[in-house]
C-alpha cells in the first residue's frame, strides 16, 4: 500500500491531523530475517527487482491520527 | 463479488497459516533496529525474540497513565508490554491476535513482565474487533494493517472502538511504485 493510499483510506474511516512519519527504507537483507518470507521469495525479490532497489523495497513508517473530539469536528 | 470475498478469504488463510507455521520471530537483530536498548530492557527475552513488527509505535504513541491501549496483532506482545508499562496499572492493554498461540506468547510474555494484572490478550480479527464502541483511547499496530485483505474496514473497526478526540500510531510498511506480479501476488509476500 502506498502511503498516499494509506493516509486516504485514514481520512475516508474519518480520521483528522493524520500524520505520517519515521520514515525508514527497508530491504532484501532485512525482510530475509522475517521467518515469514520465504527462502524462495528473498530470492525471487534478489532476481526481480533491479540491483538499486534492493536496499529499499519498502519503507517503514509510523502513521499518528486522532478521532475528531465531536461531530462539528467532522468534515473540517 | 463472490470472486472478490474469495480472494479475501484467501489472503486471510494465507496469513493465518504464515504465522501459525513460524516457530521464531524476527529476533534481537531486528528487534535492536526498531527499539532502542532501554526500551529492549523493559520486555523479557522472548518478547523480543518473537518481535515480528517494522516500526515502533509505542514510541510515538505519547502514552499516558490510566488510558486504555488496544494493540491490533499483537504477536509476541513486545508493544503491548511496552505500552503497558508507560499506562501503569491505572490503565490497561488489550492485545488482538488472530491467532490464539501468539496470545498465549503475549500472556506468558506479559506475565514474566509482570504487567498482567492489566494486560490481556484476546483472539479476534482486526476486521471485527470485538469491543463496544468508544472504549479505548488509543490503538496500536505494528506491521499489521498491510495484512488486512479489507484495510478499509480494518480502519473503520479502529475508529469505531476508539473514543472521541482518541488517536492512532501505526507503524507499517508502504510501497511506492509497482513490484513484479510474481512478488506481489506471492502468499509469502503477502504475510511478510
Amino acid at each position: 500500500m502506498a502511503e498516499r493510499v494509506f493516509a486516504a483510506k485514514l481520512q475516508g474511516a474519518g480520521f483528522a491531523d493524520v500524520w505520517v512519519g519515521g520514515h525508514r527504507p527497508s530491504g532484501i537483507d532485512e525482510a530475509s530475517h522475517y521467518p515469514l518470507f520465504t527462502e524462495e521469495v528473498i530470492e525471487l525479490m534478489r532476481k526481480t527487482l533491479p540491483t538499486d532497489r534492493h536496499d529499499h523495497v519498502a519503507t517503514g513508517v509510523i502513521v499518528k491520527a486522532r478521532k475528531p473530539a465531536d461531530a462539528s469536528e467532522l468534515g473540517r | 463479488m463472490a470472486k472478490d470475498l474469495m480472494f479475501q478469504d484467501e489472503i486471510k488463510e494465507a496469513v493465518r497459516d504464515a504465522y501459525a507455521g513460524i516457530s521464531a520471530g524476527a529476533g534481537e537483530t531486528v528487534a535492536r533496529w526498531l527499539y532502542s536498548d532501554e526500551e529492549l530492557a523493559e520486555v523479557p527475552p522472548g518478547a523480543v525474540a518473537w518481535a515480528l513488527g517494522v516500526g515502533n509505535p509505542v514510541r510515538y504513541a505519547m502514552l499516558q497513565p490510566g488510558e486504555v491501549v488496544l494493540d491490533v496483532g499483537s504477536g509476541g506482545g513486545i508493544d503491548s508490554i511496552l505500552a503497558a508499562r508507560r499506562v501503569g496499572p491505572k490503565g490497561s492493554v488489550i492485545g488482538l491476535d488472530l491467532l490464539e498461540e501468539m496470545c498465549e506468547r503475549g500472556r506468558t510474555h506479559a506475565k514474566e513482565a509482570g504487567v498482567d494484572g492489566w494486560t490481556e490478550f484476546r483472539r479476534g480479527e482486526m476486521e471485527d474487533v470485538p469491543f463496544p464502541d468508544g472504549s479505548v483511547d488509543v490503538v496500536i499496530s505494528n506491521g499489521v494493517m498491510n495484512l488486512s485483505a479489507r484495510k478499509s474496514r480494518a480502519l473503520a473497526e479502529i475508529f469505531r472502538v476508539l473514543r472521541p478526540g482518541g488517536r492512532i500510531s501505526l507503524a507499517d510498511l508502504t510501497v511506492e511504485g509497482e513490484l513484479p506480479p510474481e512478488i506481489a501476488n506471492d502468499q509469502s509476500a503477502w504475510a511478510g
